[in-house]
């Protein structure tokens, strides 16, 4: 637990780690008896760090004049000012690896009052859901999670309404938030929440130093239950949504990947990020089979 | 020296601006000077600071690192300096936008960050966050018998009888060569807004010349499972806060602008233009369609 509240927590995790979850988790927090809180309200909750408007309105630029790298560059004081900025303490969703701006300073800057939640979860359920988000193949959202180079909201000829966000592969995404020393850090296994959500949430808001009690956590839990995001998406649908087809909230499941995956795809994950699951506790299954 | 009409505005500049459409001078001052000179680093005496700007009463100072800097001073001079190895060429973009938008704020304007057309005398502006895709339904709107009148930056101005008033931009439309190739607009393509960027300068077909009244503001967003496709009117009180919210570069405007006098001037747009939501399909394919709904709607509204 840090002595005093960082103003700005970065929630951060790989895509389609539970990202979400955990900012409706706060977003029930935050409703209390009001609760359950609108599923399409979250972005009032504390916003994301990609967001293009918020970065034209505190640099003044139009980013479409701007490389990606130049936009990169910047992102540091931008962050700095939403610090500067913030009332209370903000809980700030990130989907970029921590990495370096080509300039060489950290992409969330120096000695900002900031620390973050790291949420990670088996690559391989990653995977699937990646998939079916961006409904694309299992081959390509394998690509992505394996991919050192991986990036978000790239485009070429266009402009995405998000700046671009290097992800680096899963293992480089875990490693670069793990390892780096600048900000501090709480991971959270996407599992555990799943497994304990009140004991796992509990613990993060500890770290973070953002007071709570048992009962009001309970009871953000129980307004964040799976079948109530189900519910709400089903009544009124959900802006984070991209799929035509399928539901954001479609399983939450520990090891779909089970039944979705081929061996090949299996093996091609842990083959790229077997250290990196085992650091974190993901059991591989290309090795259980050979000894089996 | 090179000169331009800009947002209602005579501008001589010694940098030529690429995208804006070039005049004549007509042989007395201008209401806007822009020259290259000496910019310093940071203003002393900065009452406010941002990431790449600090204000200091009526003098702006903006960095963009590496590239540009601009002193920007009382709604009347914009003096820039670039850094080695910028080009001039890749300056006119930062100028027409952000520099000439913030003095547009000093001088008191009501900046809306959209694009505008008009048809019958009359003119609608579309706003909208950036990627939202108001310069391709502009210019979409322009190839279905609409005249262009402003891309990106938007001045309201209010006449004589304190009608609003769009007033035209005199520049190019901007678009990224996806919205060019879909909108087979390749022989008006113009050069890049910056050396190897994917956007481009766009000859508008019929520029509209004269401030046209305002009859109608669209906001428009991209359709979600939670958002769904049409055109809605705002009330009152949603209509005055997305104007606000839709100004360009609202957190400037707030620095420089009185509340009351920025509200003032919406509530005087308001008493006669109208506000709504236009929720867009996802995809080039619905585009059509899109400009199909709003020339509807628009001939609605008599």
């Amino acid at each position: 637990m840090m002595s005093e509240p960082a103003k700005i927590i970065w929630l951060a995790s790989f895509p389609k780690s539970g990202n979400t979850w955990f900012r409706i988790l706060l977003a029930n927090l935050a409703a209390g008896e009001a609760g359950p809180s609108d599923i399409n309200d979250l972005y009032e909750q504390g916003g994301s760090a990609c967001n293009r408007w918020e970065f034209e309105s505190l640099t003044m630029l139009d980013s479409a004049l701007l490389s990606y790298d130049e936009i990169d560059c910047l992102r540091p004081l931008v962050y700095e000012a939403m610090t500067a900025e913030a009332v209370g303490q903000r809980w700030v969703k990130v989907h970029d690896a921590y990495t370096t701006t080509p300039s060489g300073e950290p992409l969330f800057g120096r000695g900002l009052s900031c620390a973050a939640v790291y949420v990670v979860r088996d690559p391989r359920d990653v995977a699937v859901s990646l998939a079916f988000h961006h409904s694309t193949t299992l081959d390509a959202a394998v690509r992505l999670v394996n991919s050192p180079d991986g990036v978000y909201c790239e485009s070429r000829d266009g402009q995405d309404r998000q700046l671009r966000q290097r992800l680096a592969g899963w293992s480089g995404h875990v490693t670069s938030w793990l390892d780096q020393t600048e900000v501090p850090v709480h991971v959270v296994r996407y599992e555990d929440l799943l497994a304990a959500p009140a004991r796992h949430f509990a613990a993060a808001l500890k770290f973070a130093a953002r007071p709570a009690t048992e009962a009001e956590i309970e009871r953000a839990v129980r307004f964040a239950d799976f079948a109530e995001l189900q519910r709400q998406e089903n009544e009124k649908g959900f802006m984070e949504r991209i799929s035509r087809t399928t539901p954001f909230f479609r399983s939450g499941r520990a090891e779909g990947w089970r039944e979705m995956l081929s061996a090949e795809q299996v093996a091609a994950i842990e083959r790229c990020n077997g250290a990196v699951m085992a650091r974190l506790g993901y059991g591989l299954e290309t090795t259980c089979r050979r000894t089996a | 020296m090179y000169h331009y009409f800009i947002s209602g505005l005579h501008v001589s500049s010694e940098l030529e601006l690429r995208g804006a459409i070039p005049r004549e001078p007509r042989g007395e001052t201008d209401d806007v000077s822009i020259r290259r000179g000496s910019v310093p680093l940071a203003l002393d005496g900065a009452t406010a600071t941002g990431p790449t700007w600090d204000l200091a009463g009526d003098i702006f100072l903006l960095r963009v690192p590496r590239l540009i800097r601009f002193r920007i001073e009382a709604g009347r001079d914009i003096v820039f300096e670039t850094e080695p190895g910028f080009a001039d060429c890749d300056a006119a973009g930062f100028v027409l936008g952000t520099a000439f938008g913030i003095l547009l704020h000093q001088r008191g304007s009501l900046v809306l960050h959209g694009s505008a057309v008009a048809k019958d005398g009359r003119s609608i502006a579309i706003c909208g966050y950036s990627g939202a895709g108001k310069s391709t339904r502009a210019a979409a709107l322009c190839g279905d018998g609409c005249s262009f009148v402003a891309d990106d930056i938007c001045v309201v101005g209010l006449d004589g009888r304190q009608r609003p008033m769009i007033l035209p931009d005199g520049r190019h439309l901007k678009l990224w060569k996806e919205s060019i190739d879909h909108l087979g607009l390749a022989e008006r393509r113009g050069r890049a807004v910056r050396e190897s960027f994917a956007k481009y300068y766009v000859d508008p077909p019929d520029p509209h010349a004269q401030p046209s009244p305002l009859s109608a503001v669209y906001v428009l967003r991209e359709a979600r499972p939670s958002l769904k496709e049409g055109v809605e009117r705002l009330s009152l009180p949603d209509a005055m806060r997305t104007l606000d919210h839709e100004a360009y570069r609202p957190r400037f405007r707030a620095k420089l602008q009185p509340r009351p006098q920025t509200m003032a001037h919406v509530a005087a747009v308001l008493s006669r233009a109208k506000v709504f939501r236009l929720v867009r399909p996802r995809g080039f394919e619905h585009l059509q369609d899109t400009v199909a709904a709003v020339q509807a709607h628009w001939d609605s509204l008599g």
